[in-house]
C-alpha cells in the first residue's frame, strides 16, 4: 500500500542515497540533498579538526607529523564515492590555505591521490577484498604523490637544491610516509564497516 | 484503539481556514510495518492555538511533530497542512504524496529542535537569522527589517553581530526560534526545545512561546515535562502511538493521573523519598567507613587550584580549595561556564592546573609533591586510572564497540584484568544499571537513555574508588534519571566516593554530603547542600536582574577599514600576496613586502594580541627553519665555524629571508581571517568560484558546505577532545602500550568521533530543511550585498601595484 515512489512525486530526486519511504521531498529538491550537504560539511570539519591532532611518529624526523585527517577522506570515499572523496580532500584543507598555502596544496594533492582511487576501486569491488585493494593502491599513490610534492616544495621553505631533497627521500621521506599511510589504511579498514552501518541507519 | 479520555480529537466542522494542520488515521512505522510509532492517529492544530503534545520517550511524539512540520510523510493516512492536502490515502490508489504541496506548506511552518547547537548555520547572529528568509527569496529590503524584528522577539536584538557558537544553550535556542520567526510562519513546531537547557533557559523559551501565540502564530510544543503544558490552550497526551487524552491543560494536569509523564521537579530526580533513602545511606556510610579504612582517609584534596585555558584570558578556575573524605559525596553546582567541568577534569588528571596542588586517591597530581621524574608521573597516572572513574558530559558519545558488553569491557580490559575478571565486572556493572538484557545489542541501536546507562556502566565496570560525573542526568527522561540516582546511592553505600557536577538542585540536596557552588571559576559557597543551594538561587535571581540592566550596554565598535572592504577584494589580493611571498629574494623586495604588511596591519587596527596568539604555534617552526637554513647555506663570507658547522654571511641572509617570507605568509593569513567573518569568506568564495558553475560544478552548494564546516570546526574540536579524554580515563591510550592496544585505542576514539559527526549531520540536515534550503534550484536572495565600491577598487589597485613591483623587480 505504501509505495515508496508514487507518481505524484513532482521532483525526481537523483540523490537516492539520502532518500527513503517517508520522504516529503524536504531536503531533496536541490541538486544536492540537504543530507548530503550536511554530511559533507561535517566531514570537512572533521578533516580540519583531526589535522590539528597531529603528533610525530618518526623519531628520525620529529618535524614530520602524523595527523589522522587522511582517515576521514578514505572513509568518506568508501561511504559516499569518489566525488565525495574529492570534495572532502580539497575543502578539508582550504582553511589551511591561510596559514600554509603551499602545504595546503600538497595536502590536497596527497589526499586526492589517496582517497579517489581507493573509492573508485571499492565502488567496483564492494567487499573486504575490494577495501584492502583500494586502501593499498590509494596508499601507494599517496606515498608517491607525497614524495614528489615534497621534492618540489621543500626548496621554497629551506635553501636546498632539489637534488639535496631527493637525497632525503630514502632515509626520511619514504619511511615516514610509509608509516603514515600504513596507519591510515589499518585504522580505516577497521572502522569503515561500523561507520557505514551507522551511515545507512 | 485511539482511546481518548475526553473530547474526541477528530476534526470538527469548523471552516478549514481555522486549522493549520489536520491528520486523519495516520500511521507511521520505522521498521516497514512490524511496529507502529503512530497508529491510526487523528488530530488537528487550530490557527493561533498553543498546543502542547505530552508523552514519554517512545510515545511517538517526535514522529508526530515531524509529520506536522512536513518533514516526513506517514505510511498511511491523510495529512493536510496549511489548508493543502499534502498526503492522501484512498482505498483505490493508496498513499499519494504531493511534494510540491508539501514544499509550499513547509514555507509557512517553522521547526525548532532539541539540540540548540546543531541548528546554527553560520557564525554571525544576524546572518543566521537571515538564512531562512534568503531561502524563501525574501527581498533584501524586507529582510533588513524582518531580521532585527525576529531577534527582538527573542530578546537578542543587542547580539546582532555576536558569534552564536559562543553563546549559551538558552541563547542558541532563542536564536533558533528567531531564525524560524523571521520566515513568518503560521505554525511553529518545537520538539523538546528545553530538553538541553537549564531551568532559566526553559523559562525564557516558555515566555517567548506565550508571546507568539498572543500574536496569532500556532505553536505546537512537544515535551515530556508536565509543567511546560500548564500555559497551553490545549494538551494532547500520547502513549505508544495513540492519543491517551486531549483537552484543557488544567483538566489533564490536575484531574488525571498520567503515569507516562513526569513533573519537572521529579525529572530533576531526588524527590521526597530519595531524600529519605539518602539519609539512610548516610548512616550506612558511617558504618562502612571502617571497611574502607585501608584507603587514604582523604580522597580528594585541592588547595588553591587555578586553571586557565590556553587560548583564554580569564581563569576558568581560580583558587579553588576543597577536601572530600573517602566515601563522601560532593555536588558541584553552578551555571553553565562556571568551571564545573574544568574542576571535574582536573580531579581526573585530564588537565593540569596552572597553580595549586591536587591530591586524588592518595596520588599527588599537582603541586610540590607531584613527582618530577617522568616514569613516576606515568606510574601515578596509571594508578589513578584504576582508582578514579570519569563520566563525561553526554557520556553516550564515547560508545564505540559492536556490542554493549564489548563496550563496557573496554575499561577493565585496559586495566589489565584477565578475561574472566573482565566478564565478571561487565556482568556486575550491567546488573547495577539494570541493562543486562542489552548485553548483545549494538550501542548505536539503543535509545538515548539506554545509551547513557551503558556508557556509565563502562566506567563503573572499572570499579573506581572515586567516581566523577559531569552532569550525568542532563537531558534524560525520568526513568533513566531514576536509574542513575539509584546507582549512585548503591555506590555510595558501598563506600565509593562521588563527585558530581549538576545544575539540578534537588539531586545535590538528595545525595550530597557537601556542596560547592562555583561562579566564574570561584568558590561562592561551600558546605551543606541546603545553604549552598539557597545561595545559588539568590545568584540566579540577581543574575536575571543584571541581565536586564546589561542589555543596553553592548556597544558596537566601528569596523576597521580592512574589515569594511569587500571580502572578494581582500581574499583574492591576500592569497596572491601570500603565494608571491616566495618570489621575494632581494633585500629591496623584502623591505617593500614588510612595508605593505605593516600598512595592512595599520588599516586593520588589528588586535595584535589575538593575532600573535593564533600564530605563536608557527613561530617555533619558523625559528627551527631559520636555524636549519643558517647551517645548510655556506655561501658568502665565512664568519665562524664550529666543527662541521660553518656560519656565513650567505647563511644569515638566507635564514632571515626565508624566515621573513614565512612570517609574511602567516601574518597575512591571520590578518585576513581576523578581519573577515566566515560568512563573508563564504560569500567571497561563492562569488569568485561562480564562473566554475558553468562547468557544472555546484559552486553554491560547495560554498554552503564550506561555511557550515567552518561553523562546526569548534564544535567537533571540543567533542574530539572530550572523547580522547573519556577514553584515556578508561585506560585507552594511543601513545603507549602494545601495537594492538594502540590500535584498539585508536578505534575507540575514531568510531565515536565519526558517529558524532554523523549525528550532527543528521540534525543539521533537518535544520536546513526546516529553514527551507533547496540549493540553487530556488531563487535565493542575499542578506549581505557584495558590491565593489570605490574604496575596494582603490585597494585592489594598490595591491596590484605592490604585486607588480614585487614580480617585475628582478627585471630592473
Amino acid at each position: 500500500m505504501s509505495m515508496p515512489n508514487s507518481h505524484t512525486h513532482t521532483v525526481a530526486n537523483k540523490d537516492t542515497r539520502f532518500n527513503d519511504v517517508h520522504s516529503t521531498g524536504a531536503g531533496g529538491s536541490g541538486r544536492w540533498s540537504t543530507k548530503r550537504i550536511a554530511v559533507y560539511a561535517l566531514f570537512v570539519a572533521l578533516a580540519v579538526v583531526l589535522s590539528f591532532f597531529s603528533f610525530p611518529i618518526f623519531p628520525a624526523a620529529p618535524w614530520l607529523k602524523y595527523d589522522p585527517s587522511g582517515i576521514v577522506v578514505l572513509v568518506c570515499g568508501f561511504a559516499f564515492g569518489p566525488a565525495a572523496a574529492a570534495i572532502i580532500s580539497i575543502l578539508g584543507f582550504v582553511p589551511h590555505l591561510f596559514t600554509n598555502p603551499f602545504g595546503a596544496l600538497i595536502s590536497m594533492i596527497v589526499a586526492l591521490a589517496l582517497s579517489v582511487p581507493a573509492a573508485l576501486i571499492y565502488r567496483r569491488l564492494h567487499s573486504r577484498k575490494g577495501a584492502v585493494i583500494g586502501i593499498v593502491s590509494g596508499a601507494i599513490l599517496g606515498v608517491i604523490a607525497a614524495i614528489l610534492c615534497n621534492v618540489v616544495i621543500t626548496p621554497f621553505y629551506a635553501h636546498m637544491s632539489m637534488a639535496k631533497v631527493v637525497a632525503m627521500i630514502v632515509p626520511i621521506l619514504l619511511p615516514f610516509n610509509l608509516m603514515k599511510f600504513a596507519i591510515h589504511g589499518v585504522v580505516t579498514f577497521l572502522i569503515y564497516k561500523p561507520i557505514s552501518t551507522l551511515i545507512n541507519k | 484503539m485511539a482511546a481518548s479520555m475526553d473530547q474526541s480529537p477528530v476534526p470538527d466542522s469548523a471552516d478549514p481556514k481555522a486549522t493549520v494542520a489536520r491528520l486523519s488515521q495516520v500511521s507511521f512505522s520505522y521498521d516497514g510495518g512490524r511496529t507502529w510509532a503512530l497508529d491510526h492517529l487523528s488530530m488537528e492544530v487550530r490557527a493561533g492555538e498553543h498546543l502542547c503534545i505530552l508523552g514519554a520517550n517512545g510515545s511517538g511524539k517526535s514522529t508526530l511533530g515531524s509529520i506536522l512540520s512536513g518533514a516526513t510523510a506517514p505510511d498511511h493516512g491523510q495529512v493536510e497542512l496549511m489548508g493543502r492536502s499534502v498526503c492522501s490515502d484512498t482505498p483505490g490508489q493508496g498513499r499519494q504524496i504531493d511534494t510540491e504541496a508539501y514544499r509550499q506548506a513547509r514555507r509557512s511552518i517553522g521547526m525548532v529542535f532539541q539540540n540548540p547547537e546543531d541548528q546554527i548555520v553560520t557564525t554571525v547572529v544576524q546572518d543566521d537569522v537571515a538564512f531562512g528568509p534568503e531561502n524563501l527569496g525574501m527581498p533584501r529590503q524586507k529582510m533588513l527589517s524582518c531580521v532585527p524584528a525576529a531577534l527582538k522577539q527573542v530578546d537578542l536584538q543587542t547580539r546582532m553581530n555576536d558569534n552564536p557558537t559562543r553563546m549559551s544553550g538558552g541563547q542558541q535556542q532563542r536564536l533558533a526560534l528567531a531564525g524560524s520567526l523571521a520566515m513568518n510562519p503560521n505554525m511553529m513546531v518545537l520538539d523538546e526545545p528545553g530538553a538541553m537547557l537549564d531551568a532559566a533557559g526553559r523559562q525564557e523559551i516558555q515566555s517567548i512561546l506565550r508571546r507568539l501565540t498572543a500574536q496569532g502564530t500556532a505553536v505546537v510544543h512537544i515535551t515530556h515535562l508536565l509543567e511546560q503544558a500548564r500555559h497551553a490552550d490545549r494538551v494532547l497526551v500520547l502513549d505508544h502511538g495513540h492519543i491517551l487524552a486531549s483537552g484543557n491543560p488544567v483538566r489533564i494536569l490536575e484531574g488525571q493521573n498520567l503515569p507516562v509523564l513526569a513533573r519537572e521537579d521529579a525529572q530533576q530526580a531526588g524527590s521526597e523519598p530519595d531524600r529519605n533513602t539518602s539519609s539512610q545511606s548516610a548512616t550506612i556510610h558511617a558504618d562502612t567507613k571502617s571497611m574502607v579504612g585501608d584507603r587514604a582517609d582523604t580522597m580528594v584534596k585541592l588547595s588553591g587550584v587555578s586553571y586557565s585555558f590556553p587560548d583564554a584570558d580569564d581563569q576558568a578556575l581560580s583558587h579553588v580549595s576543597l577536601e572530600l573524605a573517602a566515601g563522601q559525596t560532593l555536588a558541584i553546582i553552578g551555571r553553565n561556564g562556571s568551571g564545573k567541568s574544568t574542576l571535574a577534569r582536573l580531579i581526573c588528571a585530564l588537565a593540569t592546573p596552572d597553580s595549586g596542588s591536587i591530591q586524588v586517591a592518595g596520588l599527588p597530581l599537582a603541586g610540590p609533591d607531584r613527582p618530577k621524574a617522568r616514569h613516576l608521573r606515568r606510574q601515578n597516572l596509571k594508578l589513578l586510572r584504576q582508582r578514579v572513574g570519569y563520566v563525561m558530559q553526554y557520556p553516550e558519545h564515547q560508545l564505540f564497540a559492536d556490542s554493549v558488553a564489548q563496550d563496557i569491557a573496554y575499561g577493565p580490559h585496559n586495566l589489565g584484568y584477565g578475561p574472566e575478571q573482565v566478564q565478571h565486572r561487565v556482568d556486575e556493572a550491567m546488573k547495577l544499571l539494570g541493562i543486562s538484557d542489552l548485553a548483545d545489542r549494538s550501542p548505536f541501536d539503543l535509545s538515548g537513555g539506554q545509551r547513557r546507562l551503558v556508557a556509565i556502566a563502562g566506567v563503573v565496570a572499572c570499579s573506581p574508588q572515586l567516581l566523577v560525573l559531569d552532569e550525568a542526568t542532563a537531558s534524560l527522561d525520568p526513568q533513566a534519571c531514576a536509574r542513575i540516582m539509584t546507582l549512585l546511592r548503591v555506590l555510595h553505600r558501598r563506600g565509593v566516593t562521588i563527585v558530581m557536577s549538576t545544575h539540578a538542585d534537588r539531586e545535590a540536596l538528595g545525595l550530597a554530603d557537601q556542596t560547592l557552588l562555583l561562579e566564574h571559576g570561584e568558590t561562592l559557597a561551600y558546605g551543606p547542600a541546603a545553604e549552598v543551594v539557597k545561595r545559588y538561587h539568590q545568584l540566579l535571581a540577581t543574575e536575571a536582574a543584571e541581565k536586564e540592566t546589561n542589555r543596553t550596554q553592548t556597544d558596537q565598535k566601528p569596523l576597521s577599514l580592512l574589515a569594511r572592504l569587500d571580502p572578494r577584494a581582500k581574499l583574492a589580493t591576500f592569497l596572491l600576496a601570500m603565494f608571491t611571498a616566495f618570489a621575494i629574494s632581494t633585500p629591496r623586495q623584502l623591505v617593500l613586502a614588510l612595508v605593505v604588511t605593516v600598512g595592512l596591519f595599520g588599516a586593520a587596527r588589528a588586535p595584535l594580541r589575538s593575532i600573535m596568539n593564533s600564530v605563536k604555534g608557527f613561530l617555533a617552526l619558523m625559528l627551527l627553519l631559520a636555524l636549519f637554513n643558517l647551517l645548510v647555506t655556506q655561501t658568502g663570507r665565512k664568519l665562524a665555524a664550529w666543527g662541521p658547522f660553518v656560519l656565513t654571511t650567505g647563511g644569515i641572509w638566507v635564514a632571515v629571508l626565508y624566515a621573513c617570507r614565512f612570517m609574511l605568509i602567516i601574518f597575512l593569513g591571520a590578518l585576513l581571517v581576523e578581519t573577515t567573518t566566515p560568512t563573508q569568506m563564504t560569500d567571497a568564495c561563492e562569488s569568485l568560484l561562480s564562473p566554475l558553475s558553468k562547468l557544472g560544478i555546484h559552486t553554491n552548494e560547495i560554498a554552503l558546505v564550506l561555511s557550515l564546516a567552518l561553523r562546526f570546526i569548534p564544535t567537533l574540536g571540543r567533542e574530539v577532545q572530550a572523547i580522547v579524554e573519556a577514553q584515556a580515563a578508561r585506560g585507552g591510550s594511543i601513545e603507549s602500550g602494545s601495537l594492538s592496544q594502540r590500535l584498539h585505542a585508536a578505534i575507540a576514539i575514531t568510531v565515536p568521533v565519526f558517529a558524532g559527526a554523523l549525528r550532527h549531520a543528521d540534525n543539521l540536515s533537518r535544520a536546513l530543511d526546516a529553514r527551507c534550503y533547496e540549493g540553487s534550484r530556488q531563487e535565493r536572495t542575499h542578506y549581505r550585498l557584495l558590491r565593489l565600491g570605490r574604496i575596494d577598487i582603490l585597494f585592489i589597485a594598490l595591491m596590484s601595484l605592490y604585486l607588480l613591483a614585487l614580480l617585475l623587480h628582478p627585471l630592473f
